[in-house]
């Protein structure tokens, strides 16, 4: 029944290699008994969308086919598109399907009406249970089908949602039953996730099969989004609102589609130690001070929104949001306390509820539940238990039985059957009923063929001024068994881009606005104070990689120096081996072996200050700033970490592992440099990278310029710092204590000196706000200005270890006063604990 | 009768507090029983705002803003209240508890006094099988739900050891159940959890008790600190009626309602957040006087 195409004559010769593909890829596809399919449609006969896609795609040759899944693959990898699952440390890289799943515009048409239809009703539900309660009062909804879900959020009632509504964003998991219709699996409303993973799937698969996504005519998302931005901006009650999407952190296993919306959408990314309520308000902790924020996109569940009216052990939330809500001063999407609509005892009432409001019959049905509070349900399924799965009806898991998924008493014992049956007899308002359906399969790219696999689609909703707003397409997941019962990431599933496929040409559209709309601006926006902490810290780790990377390819030259033996030279090897101990980069020096030591330096992953260590606590802290890189230097990052993660053979390896990170380093500067706007945080990665290197460079020039320095110290010293030609080039002697300490440390014109990273410091400080007022000089601005005019003012030849020593505790003291004076951990702003004990 | 109570909360910080964000439940409620006559809150430093709403659960609170820098924070309660209320003997007569149980699934209305709000699990109470399984021995079939519920408060009272310092605020309901020890909160949340477990709506009441005995009379345990009980629904004939696990008597005169609530999460006499000081220590005293 499969593969039809290319068995005719008609077709011209020029067509028939790609007609011999595609029998080739389909020969073997066969849809599973009794399970409808996507290819294959309830006929026997492919769906048109997919013999249209696949001669398409039949004119690429194979060879090209598994190049632009390559290029889709690597494209991931580089972009660090990845999740984590649940309980995981490490990010994993998104399994993306290489075929999409296929959509005809006209059978969209229906599923979107259908998801608007929805969304609407659970709006109108939501506003009634948290407002008037007419519902609930009138028998429509029993009182315990909302009582028992930990959404309900009692402090949310009575409060009407600043913005307007509920539902900003709705999402619902679908699939094709057997009748070949689509179904409501359940409804997504406490803060959906996927629609950044969406967008990103469509990037990676539109890029690496450009030409044949145009001939698709394939509908585009940026709509979508435009149409979501444009709805929370109108939500706010001041033009240009400030719009943050709240994150519960780098730990949360989507954080990777958190920032990637933020970044798209122009949104802050904060987590709840960023924000504060002042006033009425909520407010971000800007480098400036407290700045206003009109709306919050969240990514946190309600209960850990605020720990003081909801969960009191949360360090997610912002203590005296809900109050702010009470006062209208914030919108809130969705609106906290939406998440009770995804409890699945409410499904059941959902088709009397749109007769109640809209006069009309859902036009999209959901999967059969039956809620076991009610009695002539709990008996139904009772008396069917065998053909119904038994699922919590408040939330995932049920009470009393293992694991997060539903149970069939099917594979029960005696025993525990018997305990379920009575579980439903005393507490049925725990349990509901559900249908068990077998949903449709997709075809999966493999190794030359296509077969059949279960999948779940989500489809995403926005609420707009217009009416819902359905994107055109989802985020599909894959399941690499056939046995469909629980497609989540985890456990090995593949996502796929979703082509809702339109039979005319589609007008191209971007999320860039268009020009007379929009007001010129040219600072975008304070930087807020953990992003400005995470981007000083990640100067500073990247400065001290390289400063560690110099030291390691300085030992493990200097020991293969031919005059190695003279005891200067070794005195030399053993201040360098000093250094890297006092680093945290190796153990205790033994003199036998540095070219073990310079390895370990290297890449040891015990010592928190080898290299290797140090890249990767850059790369950890710019996984926090990931919205604000761009994906370049995220991608230099990545690099650096593997390379050193790769353990190298001999002293070359470790050498030209060294340069090649060096080069990688000096790479990242020059992104940095080149494409980092001025206004929004460079200068705080800058003042990271220049106060780390002034202290680096002390501390160097105190091991190798101290008073007794000789010529081979002196000479390493320059090495170090790279100023061997710069020294050469202006004195014709060898390496002299006096030159080379104030080349070193004081000349303003080095671009490596300590005078010329001071002055760097002090400008980006006097450029900050001020956040004082009183007109007193603030601390890290004293103490810049001060060392500026010791090291201004100082003379080379009255410099010693001792002078030396105090300016590196200078520069400390001045690392200090900017970590504590900008950023949220500092003692001006720290956060806020509650308070303890039985009062 | 008429009680004076004084209520005063003191936190000591090591280094001081910038800034406080807080919540008061410290009003004595009105009705069922009892009435309140006057009431004052005192906070040292003064609060730079003070306002007062009325909760899901009809408690008055205050919310409290101190933006003054601190070392101490002293929160003096006063209220008069009077009180006249009376149970249902021990052995009287009540309706079987499972058609309290399913009289109260059925419930047409998620108001705070409503039972529904009072079946399911909550923060600080989950509904567990161990604890369900030690509830059900004093629930027979058929059996009345008040001797029911005055056999399980019986029970608590004698096998588990009043022992202060065995728990702290956040040790969980499980823990305190094994080891069958604990204060007033860890009994009512036990004997909350057992009834929800069977499908009985129980709430968590904070509260008052007076502080000397009438004569003849023992001393009551928790009578110098704010004390807890449950308030289990009944049907609609008795209503909500108040049961005492630590001193296994049913509320009557000597005790005094502040806040109820589905457990202490939701009537904490006092809760907030601050900024500044990492350890801080916690002073509660408490005086109930009989006026007449």
């Amino acid at each position: 029944m499969a593969g039809q195409a290319g068995q005719g004559n008609s077709q011209g010769g020029k067509a028939r290699p790609a007609n011999r593909r595609v029998a080739q890829w389909t020969r073997d596809y066969v849809r599973l008994p009794g399970i409808p399919d996507e290819y294959i449609g309830q006929d026997g006969a492919p769906r048109e969308v997919w013999t249209r896609f696949f001669d398409a795609f039949a004119t690429l040759t194979p060879g090209d086919i598994e190049r632009r899944f390559g290029t889709a693959d690597r494209h991931l990898r580089e972009a660090g598109v990845s999740y984590r699952a649940p309980g995981e440390t490490a990010d994993r890289i998104w399994p993306l399907s290489h075929l999409p799943l296929l959509i005809g515009e006209a059978e969209w048409q229906q599923l979107s009406a259908g998801i608007a239809q929805r969304a609407q009703l659970l709006e109108l539900v939501l506003s009634d249970i948290y407002g008037e309660g007419r519902l609930v009062a009138e028998g429509a909804i029993p009182a315990a089908a909302i009582a028992g879900s930990t959404e309900y959020l009692r402090s949310i009632c009575g409060i009407k949602p600043p913005g307007g509504r509920f539902l900003n964003l709705y999402a619902a998991d679908v699939g094709r039953g057997p009748d070949g219709r689509w179904w409501v699996l359940g409804d997504r409303t406490q803060a959906p996730s996927g629609a950044g993973y969406a967008l990103e799937n469509r990037l990676v698969l539109s890029r690496a099969f450009a030409s044949l996504y145009k001939s698709m005519n394939v509908e585009r998302v940026a709509p979508f989004f435009e149409a979501f931005r444009d709805s929370l901006r109108a939500g706010a009650d001041r033009d240009e609102p400030r719009i943050g999407l709240l994150t519960p952190g780098q730990f949360s296993e989507t954080y990777f589609e958190h920032a990637t919306l933020a970044r798209y959408l122009g949104f802050l990314l904060v987590e709840g130690d960023d924000l504060a309520v002042s006033g009425d308000r909520i407010h971000i902790r800007t480098v400036a001070g407290l700045k206003r924020l009109d709306v919050l996109l969240r990514r946190v569940d309600s209960n850990s929104l605020d720990p003081l009216e909801l969960d009191a052990s949360s360090q997610l939330g912002v203590p005296g949001l809900i109050d702010v809500l009470r006062k209208n001063g914030v919108v809130v999407a969705n609106m906290p306390g939406s998440g009770v609509m995804e409890a699945r005892a409410l499904l059941g009432f959902l088709p009397s509820l749109s007769r109640r409001f809209f006069g009309e019959d859902l036009k999209m049905p959901h999967i059969a539940t039956w809620w076991c509070g009610q009695k002539s349900a709990r008996e139904e399924v009772l008396s069917r238990l065998d053909e119904v799965a038994i699922e919590g009806a408040y939330r995932r898991g049920v009470s009393g039985f293992p694991g997060n998924g539903p149970v069939l008493a099917s594979e029960l014992s005696p025993a525990e059957r018997e305990r379920l049956k009575t579980a439903i007899n005393d507490r049925g308002i725990d349990f509901v009923g559900q249908e068990l359906v077998r949903l449709s399969t997709t075809p999966v790219w493999d190794q030359g063929r296509i077969t059949p696999r279960p999948f779940v689609l989500r489809v995403f909703a926005a609420a707009t001024p217009q009416g819902w707003n359905i994107m055109p397409g989802g985020f599909c997941r894959i399941a690499d068994q056939l046995d469909a019962r629980a497609v989540s990431m985890g456990d090995g599933a593949r996502a796929a881009d979703v082509w809702v496929v339109s039979d005319k040409a589609v007008s191209p559209t971007t999320l860039l606005p268009a020009g007379d709309t929009v007001r010129i601006r040219r600072i975008a926006g304070w930087v807020p104070s953990r992003a400005a902490d995470n981007l000083f810290w990640l100067g500073r780790y990247l400065e001290r990689a390289e400063a560690t990377l110099r030291l390691v390819r300085a030992l493990a030259t200097a020991q293969r120096d031919p005059i190695k033996g003279t005891s200067s030279v070794l005195h030399s090897v053993e201040r360098i081996q000093r250094l890297l101990v006092t680093w945290g980069a190796t153990s205790q020096a033994t003199r036998t072996q540095p070219a073990k030591l310079a390895a370990e330096a290297l890449q040891s992953e015990e010592k928190f200050g080898s290299a290797l260590s140090l890249v990767r606590s850059a790369q950890r802290t710019a996984t926090s700033l990931r919205e604000r890189l761009s994906p370049d230097a995220w991608q230099v990052i990545t690099e650096m970490v593997e390379r050193l993660g790769h353990e190298v053979e001999d002293d070359d390896g470790v050498v030209s592992a060294a340069e090649l990170t060096l080069q990688e380093l000096a790479s990242f500067a020059g992104l940095a440099q080149e494409n980092m706007n001025r206004a929004a945080g460079w200068r705080f990665l800058e003042m990271g990278r220049r106060a780390e290197r002034a202290i680096n460079t002390v501390r160097f020039a105190r091991q190798f310029a101290y008073d007794e320095a000789g010529g081979e110290d002196l000479d390493i010293l320059l090495t170090l710092v790279d100023c061997q030609i710069t020294y050469r080039s202006r004195y014709l002697v060898g390496p002299l204590l006096a030159p080379v300490r104030d080349l070193v440390v004081l000349d303003p014109y080095n671009p490596r000196s300590v005078a010329f990273q001071v002055s760097a410091l002090n400008d980006h400080i006097g450029s900050l706000p001020t956040l004082k007022e009183g007109g007193l000089i603030e601390r890290p601005h004293r103490l810049a200005v001060g060392l500026q005019a010791m090291l201004t003012t100082a003379e080379a030849t009255a410099l010693d270890t001792k002078t030396l020593f105090a300016l590196e505790q200078d520069l400390l003291n001045l690392a200090d006063a900017i970590g504590s004076h900008y950023f949220p951990h500092g003692p001006n702003a720290s956060r806020p604990e509650k308070l303890t004990g039985l009062a | 009768m008429i009680y004076d109570i004084r209520h005063v909360t003191t936190y000591s910080y090591e280094s001081p507090v910038s800034f406080a964000r807080c919540s008061l439940r410290l009003e004595p409620k009105s009705g069922s029983g009892q009435q309140l006559v006057s009431h004052t809150v005192d906070i040292r430093p003064r609060p730079a705002d003070r306002t007062i709403r009325q909760d899901f659960f009809g408690t008055l609170t205050e919310s409290v803003l101190i933006e003054t820098p601190h070392r101490s924070l002293r929160i003096d309660s006063r209220s008069r209240v009077s009180v006249s209320r009376s149970a249902p003997g021990r052995t009287a007569h009540s309706r079987p508890w499972e058609s309290v149980r399913d009289v109260a699934f059925e419930a047409t209305s998620l108001g705070p006094s409503s039972p529904i709000g009072y079946v399911f699990a909550s923060p600080l109470v989950p509904v567990q099988q161990p604890v369900t399984q030690y509830a059900a021995a004093s629930f027979p079939p058929g059996g009345g739900i008040l001797a029911g519920a005055v056999d399980l408060m019986h029970r608590i009272r004698t096998e588990f050891k009043y022992d202060p310092k065995a728990t702290v605020i956040s040790t969980p309901l499980n823990e305190v159940f094994e080891k069958r020890h604990g204060v007033c909160q860890d009994f009512a949340h036990v004997m909350i959890a057992g009834l929800r477990g069977l499908g009985l709506p129980a709430a968590y009441v904070s509260g008052y008790l007076r502080t000397i005995p009438p004569p003849g009379k023992p001393r009551l345990q928790g009578a110098d600190a704010t004390h807890a009980w449950v308030s289990l629904w009944c049907g609609e004939g008795l209503g909500w009626i108040g049961f005492d696990p630590t001193n296994d008597i049913l509320v009557e005169n000597d005790h005094i309602v502040l806040a109820v609530g589905r457990d202490f999460s939701d009537v904490s006499p006092v809760d907030g957040i601050i900024v500044g000081s990492r350890k801080q220590k916690l002073a509660v005293a408490v005086d109930v006087l009989l006026v007449e």
